[in-house]
């Protein structure tokens, strides 16, 4: 047995056995969500507080509902349109946290390193978010428990996944990357040059067209979402090109429903630029299956991770 | 203060030969009197125990930040210099990106002045190429000179305009000034925080290029092989932009450059859990690049080391993230250290590279007399003991910053005893023989 974590920053902190230990106990919570009660008491009297610098609907909603579905109390400060503005720092911010008391701290910004900085100034635990280009743990694990779901077991040899798109600013490809190699998948990309940095891991191996890549004959096609421009720099010529040259669009579509690759996307999608609208109503689109799954995967993480605050209670 | 010292059978360290020579050294009025074996004592002479012990020429250091006039919480003239003496360093150049810059001559004036007062050691000052280092004009070069600058640079920014930077240099020129570059493309180096690489990557920082760096080199040396001017290049981080630095002196060019500590011992893997004492800029590189450095130190492309002594205060660098957080890093009082430590001790260079490039060759582009451990020279002295070790608390440091990777940390030897002229700086030698 190891160690329990206070703290969920990044998925370079956890072992294999920990993590398959994490989407174990989250099969049973999506068990519990096929029930007309859906909520346990595992987590009553404490308290998640969520801090999203940036705007977000999606992430900021699954960890709320996991929260309430273990009973916890719930309180998203609306930090982005606070006190941020006002000069308060991220670190005066959570000493306020930490007069109010909370046990879990859950926390998304645009800068990377953030939840690092603030784990190390609070007894609460550390839930990563979403950090600018650096990690999305929660968003790892519950792609591994969808995948876990689809395979029927955790030892993912010998299964191919090709991610597809902005890799250099994607904390979402770094993360679950990460997990899906130390699951034992072999992680392949594809995406323009400009996109593709010559820094990520070794083993991640580039194509150069979509044709070469469904070559490869990738069990999973994880699209990740693009912007045209960033900071005013522009990484290819225009959406359109993108969709073109590296979207999945309907040729492409085709092959993917005769050979049954499974398609995943974090969200929200760009509908016409990193996929073709028919997408989403295949059968082996698992973007409402990734949704639904992290709330059952943020449950097991709240539950699995260590507050200090608990040490209080003697 | 005493008038006479005499250090017992100091090893004596030179930038002419790589071995150390056992002797003593008489130093009567701030001048070393004689170096000879068996020397005697007089009465009320003080006579130091050396032995085992390196005795060198105080070090100088080409490229630091005090901060004052402007930002006296990071540090101050006064706390800079006892920093200096603190690591054996016995004088000092100023940055002049101070609040407000150096950048004309009653800001040098008035520099001088406040160091006339509270630094025990050589100080001495650089002023702005381009007025509050702008980038847009030229700032009072011809006044700076008179008023006592040694150097003029735009530290901590290039000079993005090439004509404007030829016209520096130009003009520069005919005053005799070093023309200092902080070598950067700023369109390349973007909103990056740290070298761009698989480290970059895998924090998710935005990345600064290495070409960021070489293609400023580049175009600078291009410019003074163009108009003759001395330019001197800050804190080379990439192998590449040694090359390119080579091979202009090769080509004759008036280029001189340096190295600083931090490059030569850390790269970019060291930067674990975004600590932010080991940001800087240029950010550290690769270890490859680690490697190629020291080559190039040991074969003589590096003219100087220099440490970019950097303070910030611990509420800039530790309360803040990553990439918020000020670029830069301390270095006077652990460079003769972590030199000692990682190099010296190690076989890899000996005491006479150290001396050449980190007392010697500094003085020598400045046209400053030399100092050295030999008779007729000014008693500028540093006896360091290999024996001992050195722990980098914020107590121990005089800085008024923590800032250096090094906190807390433990290397091996220590600065015992420093003497500048008539008067003993420090002295931790632990009283007389």
């Amino acid at each position: 047995m190891s160690e329990p974590h206070k703290d969920l920053l990044q998925i370079e902190d956890l072992s294999k056995d920990e993590i398959e230990s994490i989407l174990a106990a989250a099969q049973p919570f999506k068990e519990l969500f096929k029930r007309s009660v859906k909520k346990v008491p595992t987590l009553q009297g404490k308290t998640v507080l969520s801090l999203f610098y940036e705007p977000s609907t999606r992430t900021s909603s699954s960890f709320e509902v996991a929260a309430n579905r273990l009973s916890a109390d719930f309180t998203s400060l609306a930090v982005a349109s606070s006190s941020v503005v006002k000069g308060e720092t991220v670190l005066d911010t959570v000493d306020t946290l930490e007069a109010m008391r909370a046990d879990y701290i859950v926390i998304r910004h645009k800068k990377a390193g953030i939840p690092n900085l603030v784990a190390e100034h609070t007894d609460a635990s550390v839930i990563n978010a979403g950090d600018g280009f650096h990690a999305h743990p929660t968003q790892a694990l519950l792609d591994a428990s969808t995948l876990y779901d689809v395979f029927g077991e955790l030892d993912f040899s010998g299964k191919r996944i090709l991610i597809v798109g902005d890799i250099l600013h994607s904390r979402v490809a770094r993360s679950t990357s990460r997990i899906l190699t130390m699951l034992g998948a072999e992680v392949r990309v594809l995406g323009p040059g400009t996109l593709v940095p010559p820094g990520r891991p070794d083993k991640m191996k580039k194509f150069k067209t979509y044709d070469e890549a469904m070559d490869w004959g990738p069990d999973v096609v994880y699209l990740l979402r693009v912007q045209f421009e960033r900071q005013g720099e522009q990484f290819f010529p225009s959406s359109g090109e993108y969709h073109s040259v590296y979207g999945l669009n309907e040729d492409r579509f085709k092959r993917i429903k005769d050979e049954g690759v499974w398609v995943m996307h974090p969200g929200p999608v760009n509908r016409g630029v990193e996929l073709a609208d028919s997408v989403t109503t295949y059968d082996r689109c698992l973007i409402n299956r990734q949704v639904e799954n992290g709330i059952a995967t943020r449950m097991a993480v709240l539950y699995w991770l260590k507050p200090q605050t608990f040490e209080q209670d003697g | 203060m005493d008038e006479l010292i005499l250090l017992k059978e100091a090893s004596v360290a030179s930038e002419d030969s790589a071995e150390l020579f056992e002797s003593d050294v008489l130093v009567e009025n701030g001048v070393i009197k004689s170096v000879s074996s068996s020397l005697k004592s007089g009465d009320g002479t003080r006579v130091i125990d050396a032995k085992g012990k390196v005795l060198l020429p105080g070090l100088f250091d080409l490229h630091v930040h005090v901060r004052e006039p402007g930002q006296t919480s990071k540090e101050t003239i006064r706390t800079g210099s006892e920093a200096a003496i603190n690591g054996g360093v016995t004088g000092i150049v100023a940055m002049p990106n101070t609040a407000p810059a150096i950048d004309s001559g009653g800001m040098v004036r008035s520099v001088l002045e406040i160091a006339g007062r509270d630094s025990r050691i050589g100080f001495f000052t650089t002023g702005c190429i381009t007025k509050d280092r702008s980038g847009k004009e030229m700032a009072a070069i011809g006044g700076m000179k008179d008023a006592g600058v040694v150097m003029i640079t735009d530290d901590g920014s290039p000079v993005e305009n090439p004509q404007l930077l030829r016209r520096a240099m130009e003009y520069a020129r005919e005053f005799d000034l070093p023309l200092a570059s902080h070598c950067e493309t700023m369109d390349l180096s973007g909103t990056g925080a740290m070298n761009e690489g698989k480290r970059s990557y895998k924090l998710g920082i935005p990345g600064i290029p290495s070409i960021s760096e070489e293609i400023c080199i580049a175009r600078d040396i291009q410019i003074a092989a163009y108009t003759g001017a001395h330019l001197h290049i800050q804190h080379v981080t990439t192998a590449r932009g040694m090359e390119i630095i080579r091979q202009a002196k090769n080509d004759g060019v008036r280029v001189t450059c340096e190295v600083a500590p931090h490059h030569l011992i850390f790269n970019e893997n060291d930067i674990v859990n975004y600590d932010t004492y080991y940001k800087m800029n240029p950010p550290l590189r690769t270890e490859e690049d680690n490697e190629k450095l020291l080559e190039g130190l040991i074969e003589g492309v590096f003219d100087v080391i220099a440490t970019d002594h950097a303070p910030h205060t611990e509420f800039e660098k530790k309360q803040q993230d990553f990439e918020a957080a000020p670029f830069g890093v301390t270095g006077l009082e652990t460079a003769l250290p972590s030199l000692y430590h990682h190099y010296i001790k190690e076989g890899k260079f000996g005491w006479d590279l150290l001396v050449k490039r980190y007392a010697a060759e500094p003085r020598r582009i400045l046209n400053m007399d030399q100092v050295s451990v030999k008779e007729g020279s000014k008693a500028e002295l540093v006896l360091f003991d290999p024996q001992a070790t050195t722990t980098f608390t914020p107590e121990f440091m005089k800085s008024k910053s923590p800032n250096t990777p090094f906190l807390n940390k433990e290397l091996q030897g220590t600065v015992d005893l420093v003497v500048n002229g008539e008067e003993v700086l420090l002295d931790r030698s632990g009283g007389a023989a």
